[in-house]
């Protein structure tokens, strides 16, 4: 199935299953950000990181513990 | 020449060799707010007689009398932030926060508070529970945000310094678009207490926005707590990246960084060195993903469906639009914030800076924040986290320094060093100051140099 960025679909059933109310400028306000992340949502999830995790108690004021 | 239109250390230096009456100074600068503030809605509240309390308190110190500003997003004892929104999720009273103990125990006066991008939820500072703040080189274009205020106040000189916090590029942002330099900090290095993210916030840092580095090394010292000492740069390998975040760009932009870049490299006898860093574009979303998720702890779907309405319609869209963010995408961020730090460390074995231009593209218009690049037209704020959210994701700190000027409207350059090298940033950018003979730290916008002139 390919993936959709259709705002119909997403934004009204997202919102309606947490209980959220939205007006008409809001609606237009979340489909334009909708329109703007999602497939760049898409390509960070279809990214590669190897053997990269979430660093657990990270320091980031300091580099990275884990190797290079 | 008024002594406001000194640099914020030739203030300091004169309040201490008692050649400038620091009482004289403050009342300057609250008249000088009241003169220029109308164009640009920089400052959005003064409390003189809180300013005066200050002054007659204030310590011995490194800016004993010296008036600043302080961004929207940190209380004082006397005045709760109110984040440029007419409401705020996280609750707020007045406080002590860090950046106003590292103030008051240098000594400086807080002559007034700066606008903000409404939420810190933009890059350009057109939207703001006060209004839209103005950039003092035109007006009618954006000042950058989302410390907005804080610079335009020190692009108009109405004071010589200014506090930001910096989330997603929101020192670097209107420090490029006034013409000013703004360093973000490593993380957790400058003060954060009594920020209402500092206790979940990965990516915001405190810091300062100034027309020089000598003058953001003075009160970035004063922020971070320890001094900030300045070294010659020697040698400097500077890295550039064959990415989108240095080739979509403007045409007068990249030239003029790439003229800085080799300026630098020549006068510290160095280099500028082609470098690898890939994936710049997940890593920028991975930093809005985490910068947006980060707040929601406390949120509640009935708590948003009561937002006041005087919060605009585009905050409070888009606070509901971060309820429907993945959370495999939030897990992955956190992913790719791992493998950027691998990458940037390992970038950082070969060069001692990575460079490349802040924003793509001058100050756009207030009414459209627009900005058309190489590969189209792009709202300011898509195509100004491509080149921010690295430092934020990652930790690693950053400054933005003017090199130019493009439609009469200020150039950035952004210089980013390894954790802890906040001072090398700044060695770099007063280095680059003398390559360039200070030309662009030392232009004045049209706004501070016609009402100084006359």
């Amino acid at each position: 199935m390919e993936a959709s960025n259709r705002a119909e679909d997403f934004i009204p059933a997202g919102l309606a299953s947490f209980g959220i109310e939205a007006d008409e400028i809001e609606l237009a306000v979340i489909g334009a950000a909708h329109a703007m992340f999602w497939p760049a949502i898409l390509e960070l999830l279809d990214l590669d990181a190897g053997d990269a995790v979430p660093e657990p108690r990270a320091d980031l004021s300091l580099p990275p513990a884990a190797p290079r | 020449v008024s002594a406001l239109d000194l640099s914020l250390r030739g203030q300091a230096a004169g309040i201490s060799a008692g050649e400038i009456e620091p009482e004289e100074l403050l009342e300057a600068a609250l008249a000088r707010i009241e003169e220029r503030n109308p164009a640009i809605n920089a400052v959005v509240a003064t409390f003189p007689e809180r300013s005066r309390e200050m002054l007659e308190a204030a310590p011995e110190g490194p800016l004993q009398g010296v008036p600043v500003v302080i961004k929207d997003e940190w209380p004082l004892p006397w005045r709760a932030q109110r984040f440029g929104a007419a409401e705020m999720l996280a609750p707020t009273a007045p406080g002590e926060s860090g950046p106003y103990r590292a103030l008051r125990d240098a000594g400086a006066v807080i002559v007034g508070v700066g606008n903000m991008h409404e939420l810190g939820s933009g890059s350009t500072g057109n939207v703001s529970v006060y209004g839209p703040a103005g950039n003092p080189w035109d007006p009618e274009r954006c000042p950058g945000g989302s410390s907005s205020g804080p610079a335009a106040a020190v692009a108009a000189r109405l004071v010589a310094g200014a506090v930001g916090a910096d989330g997603i590029g929101s020192i670097r942002f209107p420090a490029a678009y006034c013409g000013l330099t703004g360093l973000k900090p490593t993380f957790a290095r400058a003060a954060m207490e009594g920020h209402h993210m500092a206790k979940v916030s990965t990516t915001i840092v405190s810091g300062p926005l100034c027309a020089d580095a000598a003058d953001a090394r003075l009160l970035g010292s004063v922020l971070c707590g320890e001094e900030m000492a300045a070294t010659e740069p020697r040698g400097l390998r500077i890295g550039v990246v064959r990415d989108r975040v240095s080739e979509d760009v403007a045409p007068s932009v990249r030239a003029a960084c790439e003229e800085a870049i080799g300026a630098l490299a020549a006068e510290t006898g160095g280099e500028v060195v082609e470098i690898e860093l890939a994936d710049l574009g997940p890593a920028a979303l991975a930093t809005v993903l985490i910068a947006n998720v980060e707040g929601l702890g406390g949120v509640t779907p009935s708590r948003l469906n009561s937002l006041d309405p005087e919060l605009s319609p585009l905050g409070r869209g888009l606070l509901k639009y971060r309820m429907l963010l993945p959370a495999a995408a939030t897990v992955k961020a956190a992913v790719v914030r791992t493998l950027m730090r691998r990458r940037v460390a390992a970038a950082f074995d070969e060069v001692d800076l990575i460079a490349w231009p802040t924003v793509p593209a001058v100050a756009p218009p207030l009414q459209a924040p627009l900005v058309e690049l190489p590969s189209g037209t792009l709202t300011a704020d898509q195509a100004n986290v491509r080149g921010a959210g690295l430092a934020n994701l990652t930790g690693i700190p950053a400054i933005s320094v003017p090199v130019g000027l493009s439609e009469g409207l200020p150039i950035g350059l952004q210089l980013q060093a390894a954790w802890g090298r906040d001072e090398l940033l700044l060695d770099a950018a007063e280095a680059l100051e003398r390559a360039n003979g200070r030309r662009w730290v030392d232009s004045l916008p049209p706004l501070a140099a016609e009402t100084t002139e006359a």
